[in-house]
C-alpha cells in the first residue's frame, strides 16, 4: 500500500545527518518504529511522528557528528572500520587543499585575480545600480503612479480646470522645480534646488512624513501661509533638531514655517532636491512650466488608461485652443513613474551590469581552463587514487574545496576592488542627479562574496565534468607508456570559444557605441565650446535690479584677468531646454498660432559663444533701452521667413516684445539638443526687454592658454563680491555642457572601451594558456613525430591550426549572439543601425588578431623541441 | 585516536541517568531504539532518537557504557551495557540524589498544590 511506506524526505534528512558507520542501522531502527506505530496510530500519526523525530533529532546529531570529529570517539563496535564521518573527510581535503595551494602560489594568484576582477566590478555596478534598476521607489505601490505626457509642459490653468476630476485618476498633482535663495545667519547664501507643488503632491506619493505633516488642503491657495516640507539630508544639515518644525526659514526673503521632515530615503523627483513647498496660485496661469503627476485608485493599472486619457483631452480640447505646436492631444499617454524618472539611463546601466557580468564569465572561463590544466597535470596522481579506492565523489569534493578556498581569496580581493574603485566607477556611469547617492557599504561585501562563490562553482563544474568523464583509467595507462596521450582537451577548447564569443559580444557593443558617439561628436552644434566657462546665478529683486545686477555681473567678468569677452543668456544651448514665444514678421500674414525660440542675451554673448556672424551686425552694448530695438536672427529664421530676401532692416516681434529691426544674420547653432535639427531662433538685447528670466547663465571665454575651469572658481568669487545676494546655482564649462548633451552613450561607451580591453586580455590569456596546455600535453607526441623526421614547422602548424580555429569559431558564434542582442543597446545609438556591420568587422577584427597572436605564441614555442631532450624525461 | 577516554567523576546529569538505567532495565534490548522507547513508555514523554543516539554514545566514549555488536532486526545493532565504571557513577549518582532528599517533607505544599 501507497501509506505504508515512510516519507522518504524525513528518512533522507537523518540520513544526512547520521555518520555513514551509523546510518544502516538507524534508519532501520527508524523504519521499524515507524511500521509499529503506523499499526497502531494510523499513517498520519506515524508520519508526523517521523517528521518529529527528524527535525527534533537535527541540532542533537549536529552536535554529534561535531563532538566525534572534535573528540575521535570511534566506537569499537562501528558497522565497519574504519568509517569516518563526513565532515572528517571534509577537513583532510581542506587542509590538503590548502597544502597545495600553498605550494602553487603562481596558480592561486592568478585564479583569484582573475575571479576577483570579475566579481569586483560586478558587484560594484550592482551596488552602483542596483538603488536605480531593483530597489522599490520610495512611493508605496508605485505601480498606481504615472506621470502625464510632457509633449508640452503643463499650464497651472489647464490644470485647475480639470483640478479635482482627472478622470481614472484618485489624485494629481502639478509640481515643477525651483531654486530657493536661503539666508541663515552669518553664512553665505545658499541656493536650495526644490520642488513646488499643489497641496495633493504628498497624497499622490503616498509618503508619510517623518516628523510633522505633509501638505494638506489649502496650503496652496491664496493667502495662505508660506510653509516647507525638509528632506531628510537638508534637515541633518540644518541641524536635525526635531524641534525645527514651527520654526521658520527665510527662502527668497520671506519666512516659511517648516511643517514637515520626511523620512530618510525618500527623494522626489530626484535625491538633489531638498525641499517641498506648495505651488502659489495665480502666478502665471498661461505659462507652461509643470508636470502632472497622478495616483490611480489601487488596483488599477496604470497601461489601461487609453480611455481616461481621451476623456481628459477631450475636456482639455473643449475649454482650451491649442496651436498645433502644443496640442495636447498629441502623444498623450501616462508613463509609470519608474520609466519617467529612469527610462533614460536604463539601457545605458543595463549595458554596464550586463557587460561585467559577461567580463566574469569570460574570468569563470579562464579559471575553468587553468583549473582544468591542474586536473591534467595531476592526472597521474588522481588516477592513482581512483585506482586505490578513492571515488568520484571524493575527488570532485577535493576539486570543491580547491575552488572554494580560491573563492575566498578572489572574494576579499573582488570585494577590496569594488571598495576602493566604487565612486570612480560611480562617477563613470550616467546616473544624472543619482550620482553620488550610493555608497560602498556591507551589501557590496556580501555581494561579492556570493559571487565569488556562485562563480567558483560553475568554475568547478567544467573540471569535474571532465573528471567524471572517466578517463582516469586512460590516464594511469598513458602515464604508464610514457604519458603519449591521444586526444582530449576538448573541454578546454570550448571554454576558448565561450571567452572569445563573450569579448566579442562586449567588444561589438563597444564599438556600436563609439560609432554612434563619434558621430555624435562630429555634429556641428555651430558654437565653440572650447574655454567657455558657465556660472548660472539667480537674480534677486524686481526686474530692473536684476537687469542692473547683469550687467554688473558681465562687466565684473569681463574684467577678471584672463578673460576675454562676457555674456548672459537665460538658455544656454545644448541643455535641451527651450523658451519659445508667439512671432510676428512684417508683411507676414499666415503666422499665426506660430512660436519660435527666443533668447534674451547680453552684449558680448554671441561672441563669447562664437556664434558665427553672416550678415549685419550683433547685440552691441550701444543698444539700450532707449534707441531702437534690434534683433538677430539665425540662419533658420532667415531661410523659414525670409526667403530670398535680405532679411537686415526687416521688423520682427511678437505677444513678449514689440516689434524690432533685425539687425544680423548669426549661423545656426544647436539650441535645442545636439541632435535636433535648426529651429528659426532669434537674440534680443536684454537690456530693451521690459522682464527677464531667471536663472541666467553668464558665460565667460578664456583667453588663448588658459583653462576655463581654473577661471571659475575666481568667477565665482568675482560673483559674490559684485553681488552677495546673488546665489550661485552652479560653475560649469560649455564643454561639460557639450559633453552631457552628447549622453549617457559617451560615458557608457568609456566604460564598454575599458571592459571591452578587459576582455580583449582575459580571452588572450585564455587562449595562449589553452594553446600552451595543448602544445605541452602534446609535446612527446611531438618530439617522437620530429625525432622521426617531421620538421619543426609542423608541429608549429599543427598547434597553431588548433588556436585559429578555435578563435574563429568564437567570433563567430560571438558576433551572431550579438547581431542577436544589439537591438537591446538602440535606444543609445545615434545614426548607427544596431546592426552595424563596421562595429562588428571592427570587433571580429580585433579578437582575430589577439586571439591569432595568443595562439602562435605557444606554438612557436611548440617547434622548438628537442626529442633528446624530451624523450629522456621521466 | 581518542582523548576523551578517563571516566568522568562528575555525577550523571538527568537524561544520562535515565538513559542508563534505561540500559539496565531493557537488558538484551539495550539498542538506540529499544532504550528510546523504554523511556518513552515509563516517563510518557516523546523523546528524539538523535539525543538518545549522541548521549548513548558520548556515554560510551566516557567508558560508562560498552557496546557490542548483535544481530538483530533486519541489519546488526549496537547493543550497549553498563561497564563497572558505569555501574559505580549510576550507584553514585543515586547515594548523592538519596543524600539531598534525605529528611524533606514537603507535603503540606504538595497537598495545597492538588487542591
Amino acid at each position: 500500500m501507497h501509506d505504508s511506506a515512510p516519507p522518504r524526505l524525513p528518512l533522507a534528512l537523518l540520513g544526512l545527518l547520521l555518520s555513514r558507520s551509523e546510518r544502516g542501522e538507524v534508519l532501520a531502527d527508524v523504519r521499524e518504529e515507524h511500521a509499529a506505530r503506523l499499526a497502531r496510530d494510523g499513517p498520519a500519526a506515524a508520519r508526523r511522528w517521523l517528521w518529529r523525530q527528524a527535525l527534533g533529532s537535527a541540532p542533537a546529531l549536529l552536535g554529534w557528528s561535531w563532538w566525534r570529529e572534535w573528540s575521535g570517539f570511534e566506537p569499537p563496535a562501528n558497522a565497519y572500520n574504519p568509517g569516518g564521518a563526513m565532515l572528517r573527510s571534509w577537513i583532510t581535503d581542506a587542509q590538503y587543499a590548502a597544502r597545495r595551494l600553498r605550494a602553487r602560489p603562481g596558480y592561486v594568484l592568478l585564479a583569484a585575480l582573475t575571479l576577483g576582477l570579475g566579481v569586483g566590478g560586478t558587484s560594484a555596478v550592482f551596488g552602483i545600480t542596483r538603488g536605480l534598476l531593483f530597489d522599490p521607489l520610495p512611493y508605496p505601490h508605485e505601480r498606481e503612479v504615472g506621470v502625464f505626457w510632457k509633449k508640452s509642459d503643463w499650464s497651472e490653468e489647464e490644470f485647475q480646470y480639470v483640478r479635482g476630476r482627472f478622470p481614472g485618476f484618485r489624485d494629481v498633482a502639478r509640481y515643477r522645480h525651483v531654486n530657493l535663495r536661503l539666508q541663515q545667519e552669518d553664512a553665505p547664501m545658499r541656493l536650495l534646488p526644490g520642488i513646488t507643488a499643489s497641496a495633493e503632491l504628498f497624497d499622490v506619493l503616498g509618503t508619510q512624513p517623518l516628523l510633522g505633516r505633509a501638505f494638506r488642503a489649502g496650503d496652496d491657495v491664496t493667502g495662505a501661509e508660506p510653509v516647507i516640507v525638509l528632506s531628510y539630508g537638508l534637515w541633518q544639515e540644518l541641524g536635525a533638531d526635531p524641534g525645527i518644525l514651527e520654526t521658520s526659514l527665510a527662502l527668497e526673503g520671506r519666512s516659511h514655517r517648516v511643517i514637515g521632515v520626511m523620512p530618510r530615503g525618500f527623494w522626489f523627483p530626484d535625491p538633489t532636491v531638498g525641499l517641498w513647498t506648495p505651488l502659489p496660485p495665480n502666478e502665471n496661469p498661461t505659462i507652461f512650466n509643470s508636470t502632472l503627476v497622478g495616483r490611480v485608485a489601487a488596483g488599477q493599472d496604470l497601461r489601461a488608461l487609453q480611455q481616461p486619457v481621451a476623456q481628459l483631452t477631450t475636456m482639455l480640447d473643449e475649454r482650451f485652443n491649442y496651436p498645433p505646436q502644443f496640442d495636447k492631444a498629441v502623444d498623450a499617454r501616462v508613463t509609470p513613474i519608474r520609466e519617467d524618472l529612469f527610462g533614460r539611463m536604463r539601457p545605458a546601466l543595463l549595458a554596464t551590469l550586463a557587460s561585467m557580468a559577461l567580463i566574469l564569465l569570460i574570468a569563470c572561463a579562464n579559471v575553468a581552463a587553468l583549473m582544468i590544466g591542474q586536473v591534467h597535470a595531476r592526472t597521474g596522481e588522481l588516477a592513482t587514487r581512483f585506482a586505490l579506492g578513492a571515488n568520484r565523489r571524493r575527488l570532485t569534493q577535493q576539486l570543491v574545496i580547491e575552488a572554494m578556498l580560491i573563492a575566498v581569496v578572489a572574494g576579499a580581493l573582488g570585494t577590496a576592488l569594488a571598495w576602493s574603485g566604487f565612486r570612480l566607477l560611480a562617477r563613470a556611469l550616467p546616473l544624472g542627479p543619482w550620482t553620488g547617492v550610493s555608497t560602498p557599504d556591507w551589501t557590496v561585501f556580501a555581494t561579492g562574496m556570493v559571487i565569488a562563490f556562485a562563480a567558483s562553482l560553475l568554475v568547478v563544474l567544467i573540471p569535474t565534468l571532465s573528471l567524471w568523464r572517466g578517463e582516469l583509467r586512460g590516464a594511469l595507462s598513458s602515464a604508464r607508456t610514457g604519458g603519449l596521450q591521444g586526444r582530449g582537451g576538448r573541454m578546454e577548447g570550448g571554454l576558448v570559444v565561450a571567452e572569445v564569443a563573450l569579448a566579442v559580444l562586449i567588444a561589438s557593443g563597444a564599438a556600436l557605441l563609439g560609432r554612434s558617439v563619434t558621430k555624435l561628436y562630429a555634429l556641428d552644434p555651430g558654437l565653440q565650446p572650447e574655454s567657455v566657462g558657465v556660472v548660472d546665478v539667480m537674480l534677486p529683486g524686481g526686474f530692473t535690479r536684476q537687469r542692473q545686477r547683469l550687467e554688473e555681473l558681465t562687466g565684473a567678468l569681463a574684467a577678471l584677468p584672463g578673460v576675454r569677452s562676457a555674456g548672459a543668456v537665460q538658455t544656454l544651448p545644448l541643455g535641451g531646454g527651450g523658451y519659445r514665444t508667439t512671432l510676428v514678421v512684417e508683411g507676414r500674414t499666415d503666422l499665426d498660432g506660430v512660436y519660435t525660440e527666443y533668447r534674451i542675451v547680453t552684449p558680448g554673448y554671441l561672441e563669447t559663444l562664437g556664434f558665427q556672424l553672416l550678415a549685419g551686425r550683433t547685440i552691441t552694448p550701444g543698444d539700450r533701452g532707449d534707441g531702437e530695438r534690434v534683433v538677430v536672427i539665425n540662419q533658420a529664421f532667415a531661410e523659414t521667413y525670409f526667403p530670398n530676401t535680405d532679411p537686415l532692416g526687416r521688423l520682427v516681434g511678437g505677444d513678449a516684445d514689440a516689434a524690432a529691426v533685425v539687425v544680423g544674420v548669426v549661423a545656426n547653432a544647436a539650441e535645442r539638443l545636439l541632435t535636433d535639427a535648426a529651429v528659426p531662433v532669434r537674440y534680443v538685447a536684454a537690456a530693451q526687454m521690459g522682464w527677464l528670466e531667471q536663472p541666467q547663465s553668464l558665460v565667460l571665454k578664456a583667453d588663448a592658454g588658459v583653462d576655463p575651469l581654473a577661471l571659475l572658481e575666481d568667477a565665482r568669487r568675482a560673483v559674490q563680491s559684485a553681488a552677495p545676494d546673488v546665489a550661485v546655482r552652479r560653475t560649469t564649462t560649455l564643454s561639460r555642457v557639450l559633453a552631457e548633451s552628447v549622453g549617457p552613450a559617451r560615458q557608457v561607451m568609456s566604460l564598454l572601451s575599458l571592459l571591452s580591453g578587459l576582455a580583449l586580455t582575459l580571452g588572450a590569456v585564455g587562449v595562449y594558456g589553452v594553446i600552451a596546455h595543448f602544445a605541452a600535453r602534446r609535446r612527446r607526441e611531438w618530439a617522437l613525430r620530429v625525432a622521426l623526421g617531421l620538421p619543426a614547422s609542423g608541429a608549429v602548424t599543427h598547434v597553431f591550426r588548433r588556436g585559429a580555429r578555435l578563435v574563429v569559431f568564437g567570433i563567430a558564434l560571438g558576433v551572431g549572439v550579438a547581431a542577436g542582442l544589439a537591438g537591446l543597446l538602440s535606444p543609445l545609438l545615434y545614426e548607427v543601425r544596431a546592426l552595424d556591420p563596421i562595429a562588428f568587422a571592427g570587433a571580429a577584427a580585433a579578437l582575430l588578431a589577439v586571439g591569432l597572436f595568443a595562439a602562435f605564441v605557444p606554438a612557436r614555442r611548440a617547434g622548438v623541441i628537442d626529442p633528446a631532450i624530451v624523450l629522456r624525461e621521466p | 585516536v581518542s582523548r576523551t577516554r578517563t571516566v568522568d567523576a562528575a555525577p550523571l546529569g538527568a537524561f544520562e541517568e535515565q538513559i542508563m538505567v534505561a540500559v539496565l532495565r531493557t537488558g538484551d534490548e539495550a539498542y538506540g531504539m529499544g532504550v528510546r522507547r523504554e523511556i518513552e513508555r515509563v516517563t510518557a514523554r516523546e523523546l528524539t532518537i538523535g539525543a538518545v543516539y549522541a548521549t548513548l554514545d558520548r556515554l560510551e566514549a566516557k567508558g560508562l557504557l560498552a557496546s557490542t555488536r548483535r544481530a538483530g532486526g533486519s541489519a546488526t545493532r549496537r547493543v550497549f551495557s553498563l561497564t563497572p565504571a558505569g555501574a559505580r557513577a549510576l550507584e553514585d549518582t543515586r547515594v548523592m540524589r538519596e543524600r539531598l532528599w534525605d529528611g524533606i517533607d514537603f507535603r503540606s505544599l504538595l497537598a495545597r498544590a492538588r487542591r
